[in-house]
């Protein structure tokens, strides 16, 4: 039937001769371009595992321990942070700024300031494995505590039961599917964070190997360790996914949708926001004084403020390296955006081709895209192309994935009513399944912007020498620690800035589009 | 210009119609087999046991669904030709309204997927008719349920069709106004001479509103009652009740 346009497939052979086709592209294209140091295909792929298989398993086992303990403790902190957001309801978009500013802390100035603070060590590598992590299931509890239906909670309370109850006995269950759907982004993101920990001088692990391969011009062993990151991924997208199922959870109705505003429409206002930066002054000084941190490299702000405004210098170092950033981010982030969202929207006027592609783009999201990094420099070169691929590929494959998903979720009677009609697939498209794909693809325009901002980032870092990227780089081998702290903060309040702009945009679109999704 | 196919109340015929699903390795028999005729400009209510497949043959006569057995005509032509030319409208038991467009919008809707200018006047006309003028404005998911399908039934009306497939259309609307709107609406298509047919779980309704009533066995629906309608005779309408209630309560002790 024409109608039921992207129902999820039977059986598992589109998906499976989907990614065959691809194993196959591959290995064609790696053959054609023999002899230019770029592609190496799956055969190159498992000759190099073969031929390092016991270093190559031994560096992801240690990359994986990292990966799993800073998973944890990240998680962890998602659950205490969304309890004491439920508890303190007063608190919560305090908690929620606080959460989103270190959210944005980018990694690779976070990760050499981890690396001199904890020294040798897999420190760093748990911290960002953490820092990955914890955003998105924080996010998704907080949206799956307040999903409880009004009615359950009623239920509850006509036994005369109090709000610990309504926790152990509704909010917590009903919020499982969610903290699933938390877990199942977190495991991919955990193993990046680890990954980008390893970059700042582990000793041991796949992102040294990674470093080392891509340094070397070694191509079959760049695309080995890309190939085992990406299947660690998958495997751990797919566990999580399976856990759920198991587990009698099914997928969330939609992820990350922000919640109803109850008093005001336009999330925050003056005082939270003074509130948050009030507050992430007192924890920056704070911790650094808790923890006793050397002033030579822990700044403070007031040494980040003089820094700032003593020296014009300063200033024009730091906004040139900004601006070659952007001027690198937005243009990959926009064409992510498009690609992934155009894609979807092409896939779904060909029912066969989306019920393959939906699994494949689903598994291919779990990739941690920063991680390959390497692979797009071998194979674009250390210019802008290269950056801006990159940044478009991290963006891409999430979007596609959730796009795909929300004009899945257009609703069945509404397809029915367009059947009876006899209404055309363009008709179904604009009418229907374009405003039902609009709220997955505002989540992910939202997601996108912390995402765009560390893959460009860390492929300046890695490759091009200019921007930000390559700024705290710099500081970091030269000891500039001011300029370094200056740099954390300026893209760290960039990317919370942005964030809370999406936000914003999409709230405003959602009231339209999915008043019903808000109301509940 | 309205196609004639869309305008003239059809006959609608299925001559040994079935629908088998498959769950899984399991077919599960939804309809039939099953002959009958649905007179054209009569309003027929259908009522069986829940689940029996009656909203499977409305799904098949609207060409959402089509038959594993048998062929279905509407005026002499397919329901997928009489879809095309906007020749039925479908009430479909949760509303179907797009969440995302006002209540005037979701009614002129109609008018687009026909692909008709849009009356404006008509959209305003229907959505009082059905009382939501002060809620011409607001969005689903400020209304009642009753009120979502008091808007799904005026965009059903607006675009005057000759085929009406009625899917428990009162279902979720409060009694007193479920009175009102029996005693209103049908009027509306009746006087045009449209073909209906209603699935309903009210008897009385089902009673009042038509002119015939075909009671359903459960699943596979087969038809195994035929009554004459009381839409005129309030007086016959006691014991036609009495009587449908009868065939449907022998039905159900086959099942237990």
């Amino acid at each position: 039937m024409t109608a039921r346009s992207v129902a999820l497939p039977s059986n598992i052979w589109p998906p499976l001769i989907a990614a065959l086709l691809l194993v196959g592209m591959w290995q064609g294209l790696a053959s054609l371009t023999e002899g230019m140091f770029v592609f190496a295909g799956p055969v190159e792929v498992l000759g190099a595992i073969a031929g390092e298989g016991s270093l190559l398993l031994r560096s992801a086992g240690v990359t994986l321990q990292s990966a799993a303990l800073g998973f944890a403790i990240g998680n962890g902190m998602a659950v205490v942070l969304a309890g004491l957001a439920l508890a303190l309801p007063r608190l919560e978009r305090l908690i929620s700024g606080l959460a989103l500013v270190f959210f944005c802390l980018p990694f690779v100035a976070t990760g050499p300031v981890l690396r001199v603070i904890f020294g040798v060590g897999e420190g760093p590598q748990v911290t960002l494995a953490a820092l990955a992590t914890y955003y998105t299931t924080y996010l998704c509890l907080l949206v799956g505590l307040r999903a409880t239906p009004a009615s359950w909670l009623d239920l509850v309370r006509s036994y005369g039961r109090g709000r610990f109850s309504e926790l152990i006995h509704v909010r917590a269950s009903a919020s499982l599917p969610y903290f699933i759907a938390g877990l199942q982004i977190g495991a991919p993101a955990a193993f990046l964070g680890a990954m980008v920990g390893e970059f700042t001088g582990a000793e041991r692990g796949l992102g040294v190997l990674s470093i080392r391969a891509m340094r070397g011009l070694e191509v079959d062993m760049t695309w080995a360790i890309a190939t085992i990151a990406a299947a660690i991924s998958a495997v751990a997208f797919w566990f999580f996914g399976w856990l759920g199922r198991r587990l009698g959870a099914g997928p969330p109705p939609l992820l990350l949708s922000p919640r109803r505003e109850e008093r005001k429409s336009l999330g925050f206002g003056a005082l939270d926001l003074t509130l948050v930066v009030i507050a992430v002054l007192g924890l920056w000084i704070g911790l650094m004084q808790a923890f006793n941190l050397s002033p030579f490299f822990a700044k403070r702000p007031q040494d980040v403020l003089s820094f700032l405004v003593a020296d014009a210098a300063n200033r024009d170092v730091l906004l040139d390296a900004f601006w070659q950033t952007m001027s690198l981010t937005v243009p990959g982030y926009l064409a992510g955006l498009a690609l992934g969202a155009g894609l979807a929207v092409v896939l779904v006027t060909q029912p066969r081709l989306a019920a393959a592609a939906l699994p494949l783009a689903i598994a291919l999201r779990s990739i941690p895209i920063v991680t390959t990094a390497p692979l797009f420099v071998l194979a674009l070169g250390r210019g802008p192309a290269g950056t801006i691929t990159i940044v478009a590929v991290m963006i891409f494959f999430p979007t596609l994935a959730a796009c795909l998903e929300g004009m899945r979720r257009t609703p069945k009677a509404v397809l029915d009513l367009f059947a009876t009609y006899a209404a055309s697939p363009m008709q179904r498209l604009i009418h229907a399944q374009l405003p039902a794909m609009a709220p997955a693809f505002l989540a992910s325009t939202r997601m996108a912007v912390p995402s765009a901002l560390l893959a460009a980032t860390t492929a300046e870092w890695l490759a091009t020498g200019t921007g930000m990227g390559s700024l705290m780089a710099l500081t970091a081998s030269t000891s500039n620690y001011n300029l370094l702290w200056s740099a954390i903060m300026v893209l760290a309040v960039t990317a919370s800035l942005l964030y809370a702009l999406v936000r914003l945009l999409e709230r405003h679109v959602l009231k339209t589009f999915a008043s019903e999704q808000l109301a509940t | 210009m309205p196609d004639p196919l869309a305008s003239r109340p059809p006959r609608v015929s299925c001559d040994g119609v079935e629908k088998t699903f498959w769950l899984g390795g399991d077919a599960i028999a939804a309809v039939g087999p099953l002959d009958v005729v649905f007179e054209p400009g009569k309003t027929t209510a259908l009522v069986g046991p829940s689940g029996c497949g009656k909203s499977t043959l409305l799904r098949l006569i609207a060409g959402i669904e089509t038959p594993s057995e048998g062929a279905i005509t509407i005026g002499g032509a397919t329901p997928a030709e009489v879809t095309k030319a906007a020749g039925l409208a479908f009430a479909f038991q949760d509303a179907a309204l797009l969440p995302w467009l006002t209540v005037r919008q979701n009614v002129a809707l109609a008018f687009k997927l026909a692909r008709r200018a849009p009356d404006a006047r008509r959209v305003s006309d229907l959505i009082d008719l059905v009382g939501l003028k002060q809620f011409a404005d607001a969005r689903p998911a400020e209304l009642s349920g009753g009120m979502r399908q008091r808007a799904a039934i005026a965009r059903c009306l607006v675009t005057e069709p000759g085929l009406l497939l009625l899917d428990e259309p009162f279902g979720a609307v409060d009694e007193l106004t479920r009175t009102r709107l029996n005693a209103e609406l049908p009027a509306l298509w009746q006087e045009r001479g449209t073909t209906t047919l209603l699935v309903t779980h009210s008897i009385a309704e089902a009673a009042a509103l038509s002119d015939r009533i075909l009671v359903f066995s459960p699943r596979p629906a087969r038809i195994v009652g035929d009554f004459a309608g009381a839409r005129h005779d309030p007086r016959a309408r006691a014991g036609l009740i009495e009587a449908v209630a009868k065939a449907l309560a022998s039905e159900a002790e086959l099942v237990s």
